[in-house]
């Protein structure tokens, strides 16, 4: 009896998962919550710290990084023993380690203003992309990874580059076939690559108190492995703050 | 959760049951996965720019719309730009800013619009709303062919004008003014003529947007000809936003006018200027109404205002001052009194067909070129390049076996060159040679000697190079008494043999053959064209105004291909639809045109592909777009060409007329067709064909070769410079037993483990366009049935007994996918200390052997082995590389057993320090031992200053870890010197070491009694727990 009611429920899904072709955004971004945890399950979360690494040519380098649905974050990474704050965010504050000095240094202010504007990049930017002031939309099919995918655009707010304005543009890839967010491109605003695409491929989904998370993540075509995350993890106050302040 | 679980474990159900019979389609997308093709340029000598966009306020911001290469977008004001436009035909004729959202809207009418020759075609008209991330294409225009204006109303968007040209080489209906008033919903044609005649320019009162003016234009090209000019020619105006429209010639000369160029000025809206092509040469050139079109008078006739004007129409007027013009033209001009005189602009690339003036500033100006885009910071007299524009426009191109191979080939309007396929730090413009002058087409190395031969227009001159003496002689074939006047195409044929290294084939209406590398030539075939004598008058092809430059000469030979297994076999392409071939060597030739299936008469034989797969195996490409017929044709025949069988099938696009093929050689199915719109590839034998179009723009691909030693597949494009896939072999193993597998590793050649070390500058690469390089890695290539989603998937390389090496990231994609290994194992763990070390940056290459693979997918594990080897131009013997091998694992191992005392030192350190702060009583005991640990420590590594000029005197650790890295990173043997060093860094850490017993014989004694005591643990992590820990 179990069995069937399995199998039933599994046909169901089946049969829901692959939505219909007419598409709206919304319907993929709540399909997308709904397949990962549940969009009440996501909006609970107040932050993951996740456990890794980044393997460049045979050097593994330990990295943590930090998130919260506040905006705060910080990326450490451990080189040779030493353990450094690759650039941190407070909430108010953006800095930065020097490599040179190993000593952290503020960031510019266009780019913490920046950081300011779309600070509701985590867990996800869609998650309650309406009260954040972002806008989707459904663009199309499009084979991605090999993948049959939905393709919605999101318009986050329009940042500062070199001192003029500059829209904040991305595009998400979706998977028809399960649902999950698999590839992102965002349009570089500055540096050698401005004008092109930045890509970002997520896989190795796993299931961690109940959200799924992409354990694999490549960015740009660097790859970075997970081993762990840790729903909001407990940290000390000053914990995102510029050291001085510590 | 649940819902997720239960949904993956449906869907993994669900194919199986539903598509156990099916059979996988051998094509589409996924099939590549993601193999992806690299380009290397060049971009030093750019291509041809059709049309330049600036953005009304923003001046960072500016476009340009490319002849055959896309549309490019800078953002930093003209220094470098990246293209936009990669998922489209890139043939562009026009590009357009919505004058209220210019950020955000784009207009792109495709098809470039200085109709020479060579021009590829448009795909209709496109849009994008989100600043040229994305494109949706506007439907009305699909068979535009070439649209040269979009204009749109700026107080209301919705109102766009669109000039469609139209088609080159065949009547259209579509040609005309279109106008929407719903932002391109629906359109309403508002000005036609005639299915010859095209609309040029089509602009705007910059004061009164229902006020339009107009240029129509009659012209048609053949393969044989082309005219510029007709009684409907005219410039019409219209001051009802379309809906009536009038001729305003007041002033002109009667009779057909040609292509006419016009401009309003922005500051004067009575200000109009016209370049016209007229019966009457005096009055040629440009003219001027003060009155907005209601007189015209005649300004200027000379050379630079009435050259080419199909080519050069476009006139530019100063946004400030209504008296300042500039016109394209072959050098360019200016003029500063209204249009009295000009002279030329500063050097830059002849042919300037596009020109603009900095919305702020008049002393900057942009040209666009037959090579790229040009800058000018005073006024138009010097001017410099843009550098990272790689639109070079290849008809040829061709490669050779050098390691790494070279790539030759021929330019639209830029000569011939040969560049390597790979270069230290990519392929830069500094590592292209130039081989020819003029228009260059096909390009060849000498099989076995250092000799190039390359062309220009119409075998003009045919040169041969020495390349290591740097010396040129001439010698294309040359009439002797009794000859018939030789024809040859603009882009003559010549190939060279692959079994006489001397003998050198070029093609006129005959096919000549030299034995001593074109130093002399013998005719060994009757005229094999059709000899039509209305196709060979070229002295008056152009119309109005003649131009005679030798593009349009017809009814000659196009391709000649000698049998790669039998030198007597030889095929031969005509411009006028003929196959020929010989089998004794040119004695006997058959013409087996008549034999050839659904090819209309007289249909240019592109490309002929003799096989290696059997004597009688050919491949014929047609192509006949200067009919108007854009249709895609390639057949093949096994016997000589008795039989064809066409190898087209839907899946190629109906207008991808086809220029090139290229077989593989080792698997007869596997091909690759050469299409106006890209890459088309099979692995059945033409029975489904697969778009290729990763990093592979829609580009005209003119020429395929496929390099034999590395299987490279490398293309000359009309556009985008050269694109070569690298190695393409998986594709040969690609069947349905493969596509089945939910996993399937191809097989992969032992890999030569390259060695190389040198410097590569980088100098100026900040805004040049620098080419990708092959990887010289290992490729561990596989294919996936599904894409890799949910749960782990990691890769590592073993060696035979198991033991990890390294790890690496796996690709996830469905189809191919291509992982790079640099045969590196881990890194050394580093001692700790206050700054870094070089030495921690260098990982071990493994030796020559066999390695295991090691996919896991979820509970499944796949191996695959791989082989390396070393390289064979390698410095050292075999048993000094093994010493080398042996001498790294040795330091190696030292600075790991170093990193793990200095980790024992900072155990023993910090719970000293614990029992300082809160035990008084062990206080002495534990400062003792810390003192003399510190001691130590600051001897072993550094403890102070920082990564750059306040550094600190290198410790043990660094001069360890740096003759660990000189040893390890080198392909050489060890030196005399690394020994010696070694021996004095060994003695030095051997005696560290005692000094480190000794200290944990009398202070750590005292300090671990003091711990015992006190029910105190120093817990220590052992060696291995320590290392595993990386």
């Amino acid at each position: 009896m179990k069995t069937l009611k399995t199998l039933f429920i599994a046909l169901l899904v089946v049969a829901l998962a692959p939505l219909a072709q007419a598409q709206t955004a919304d319907e993929i971004i709540d399909n997308y919550f709904e397949i990962t945890g549940g969009k009440a399950n996501w909006e609970k979360l107040e932050g993951a710290k996740m456990v890794g690494s980044v393997n460049m040519q045979g050097m593994e380098i330990p990295i943590e990084m930090f998130q919260m649905t506040d905006g705060r974050q910080l990326l450490k990474i451990n080189f040779q023993g030493q353990e450094m704050v690759q650039y941190a965010f407070d909430g108010e504050e953006m800095w930065a380690t020097n490599f040179m000095t190993m000593a952290a240094e503020k960031s510019d202010a266009e780019t913490t203003e920046n950081m300011k504007k779309n600070v509701g990049d985590f867990p996800s930017p869609f998650l309650n992309y309406k009260e954040k002031g972002y806008t989707v939309e459904y663009i199309g099919e499009e084979t991605k990874e090999g993948a049959e995918t939905y393709k919605v655009k999101l318009t986050q707010k329009p940042i500062m580059v070199d001192g003029k304005e500059e829209p904040t543009i991305s595009y998400h890839y979706f998977d028809k076939d399960n649902g999950v967010l698999i590839l992102t491109e965002t349009r570089v605003n500055q540096g050698p690559m401005a004008g092109q695409m930045s890509m970002s491929t997520f896989s190795d989904y796993q299931e961690v108190n109940g959200l799924y998370f992409p354990f694999s993540i490549s960015m740009g075509g660097q790859g970075v492995a997970l081993t762990d995350i840790v729903i909001d993890p407990e940290l000390e106050e000053n914990f995102f703050a510029f050291p001085e302040k510590k | 959760m649940k819902k997720l679980i239960l949904t993956i474990f449906a869907l993994a159900l669900l194919p199986l049951s539903a598509m156990a019979q099916e059979e996988v389609t051998l094509k589409g997308k996924e099939l590549f996965g993601d193999m992806r093709a690299r380009h290397i340029g060049p971009a030093l000598m750019s291509g041809r720019i059709n049309d330049l966009e600036l953005h009304p306020t923003n001046t960072r911001i500016m476009y340009a719309g490319t002849a055959g290469g896309g549309v490019w977008k800078s953002s930093d004001g003209g220094a470098t730009f990246a293209p936009i436009f990669d998922d489209h035909v890139q043939s562009i004729g026009v590009v357009t800013l919505d004058p209220k959202n210019p950020d955000q809207v784009i207009w792109v009418g495709t098809g470039e619009t200085w109709t020479r020759n060579s021009v590829s075609v448009g795909d209709g008209l496109f849009r994008s709303t989100d600043g040229g991330g994305t494109w949706k294409e506007i439907p009305g225009f699909e068979n535009s062919e070439r649209i040269a204006s979009v204009v749109i109303d700026p107080t209301n968007s919705d109102v766009v004008y669109v000039g469609v040209l139209g088609a080159l080489w065949s009547d259209s209906e579509d040609r005309g003014v279109y106008k929407t008033t719903d932002g391109g919903k629906t359109w309403n044609k508002i000005l036609y003529v005639n299915p010859a005649t095209g609309a040029g320019d089509v602009i705007m009162d910059p004061k009164n947007p229902n006020v339009l003016y107009t240029s129509m234009w009659e012209f048609r090209r053949t393969g044989w000809g082309f005219n510029s000019g007709g009684e409907n020619s005219a410039i019409y105006k219209s001051t009802d936003a379309g809906k009536t429209w009038n001729k305003i010639h007041n002033g002109f000369p009667a009779g057909k006018l040609g292509r006419i160029g016009l401009a309003v000025a922005p500051s004067d809206n009575n200000r109009l200027y016209a370049v016209l092509e007229t019966e009457d040469k005096e009055k040629n050139g440009l003219w001027v109404s003060k009155n907005a079109g209601q007189s015209w008078e005649h300004l200027n006739n000379d050379f630079g205002l009435v050259v080419r004007p199909f080519y050069f129409s476009r006139i530019t007027v100063d946004p400030r001052n209504p008296d300042i013009i500039l016109k394209g033209g072959l050098s360019g001009s200016i003029s500063r009194d209204g249009g009295k005189t000009f002279k030329n602009l500063g050097n830059m690339h002849s042919d300037i067909h596009d020109i603009v003036f900095h919305i702020n500033d008049s002393d900057i100006i942009y040209a666009g070129t037959d090579g790229g885009v040009y800058r000018s910071w005073n006024g138009g007299t010097t001017f410099e390049i843009v550098e990272n524009l790689p639109l070079s426009q290849f008809y040829h191109i061709s490669t050779d076996n050098a390691e790494p191979y070279n790539v030759y080939g021929g330019l639209q309007d830029n000569g011939s060159w040969w560049g390597p396929s790979s270069s230290p730090g990519g392929v830069e413009a500094r590592d292209w040679n130039s081989v020819g002058a003029g228009d260059g087409f096909r390009v060849l190395k000498h099989p076995t000697k250092n000799i190039v031969y390359s062309e220009m227009q119409g075998a003009e001159n045919v040169w041969r190079i020495d390349v290591d003496k740097n010396r040129t002689k001439t010698i294309q074939p040359l009439p002797k008494k009794g000859d018939a006047e030789l024809r040859f195409n603009w882009n003559a044929p010549m190939a060279v043999s692959a079994h006489v290294p001397d003998r050198f084939y070029m093609g006129s209406q005959f096919v000549h053959r030299s034995d001593n590398m074109g130093d002399s030539w013998t005719i060994i075939s009757p005229d094999l064209t059709t000899n039509d004598p209305k196709k060979q008058d070229q002295s008056s092809s152009g119309g109005l105004s003649v131009d005679n430059s030798g593009a349009e000469n017809h009814t000659t030979i196009f391709t000649i291909a000698e049998s790669p297994l039998d030198q007597n076999v030889l095929w031969v392409g005509t411009d006028d639809g003929n196959v020929q071939v010989t089998q004794d060597g040119g004695a006997n030739w058959t013409n087996v045109t008549p034999n050839l299936v659904g090819i209309p008469a007289n249909t240019w034989v592109y490309h002929i592909e003799a096989s290696v797969h059997g004597k009688g195996t050919a491949y014929a490409v047609f192509e006949g777009h200067t009919t108007g017929d854009m249709k895609p044709y390639t057949l093949k025949t096994t016997d000589f060409g008795k039989t064809w069988k066409s190898i087209i099938s839907d899946d190629i696009d109906a207008r991808a007329f086809v220029r090139n093929i290229q077989e593989d050689y080792v698997n007869e199915d596997l091909l690759f067709l050469g299409t106006e719109f890209g890459l088309y590839i099979t692995v059945d034998g033409g029975e489904n064909w697969s778009h290729f179009t990763n990093n592979m723009p829609p580009v005209a691909v003119h020429f395929i070769d496929m390099q034999k030693a590395t299987n490279d597949i490398v293309m000359g494009t009309h556009g985008r410079g050269v694109i070569i896939i690298d190695d393409i072999s998986p594709l040969r193993e690609i069947d349905q037993e493969v596509l089945s597998k939910d996993v399937h590793f191809f097989d992969t050649e032992p890999v030569t483990m390259v060695e190389e070390g040198g410097f590569s500058g980088g100098f100026g690469n900040e805004t040049q366009f620098v080419g990708g390089n092959k990887p010289t890695s290992a490729r561990i290539i596989y294919y996936l049935k599904k894409r890799h989603t949910f749960g782990k998937m990691t890769m590592e390389i073993q060696d035979m007994e198991g033991n990890t090496l390294t790890t690496l990231t796996p690709g996830k994609s469905k189809g191919i996918n291509v992982v790079n290994w640099n045969f590196n194992t881990k890194s050394p763990k580093m001692a700790a200390a206050k700054t870094l070390s070089f030495g921690g940056f260098t990982a071990p290459r493994v030796p020559a052997g066999k390695y295991k693979v090691v996919l896991t997918k979820g509970k499944d594990t796949y191996e695959h082995i791989i082989e390396t080897t070393y390289d064979n131009t390698a410095i050292t013997t075999l048993a000094e590389r093994k010493n080398q091998e042996e001498m790294t694992q040795t330091m190696f191992k030292m600075v790991e057993d170093l990193a793990y005392m200095v980790y024992e030192i900072g155990e023993m350190q910090t719970k000293a320090q614990e029992v300082i702060n809160n035990n008084p009583k062990g206080k002495k005991v534990a400062q003792q031992l810390y003192d003399a640990l510190e001691d130590l420590r600051t001897d072993l590594v550094v403890t102070t200053g920082d990564n750059y000029v306040a550094s600190a005197e290198p410790e043990l650790r660094e001069r360890m870890g740096d003759l660990y890295a000189n040893i390890a990173g080198s392909y050489d043997r060890v030196t005399g010197a690394q020994m010696q060093n070694y021996g004095l860094i060994k003695e030095e850490f051997e005696k560290e070491k005692q000094r480190f017993e000794a200290i944990k014989n009398k202070e750590g004694k005292k300090f671990m009694k003091f711990l015992e005591k006190n029910d105190m643990e120093l817990k220590l992590a052992s060696k291995e727990e320590f290392l595993g820990d990386k």
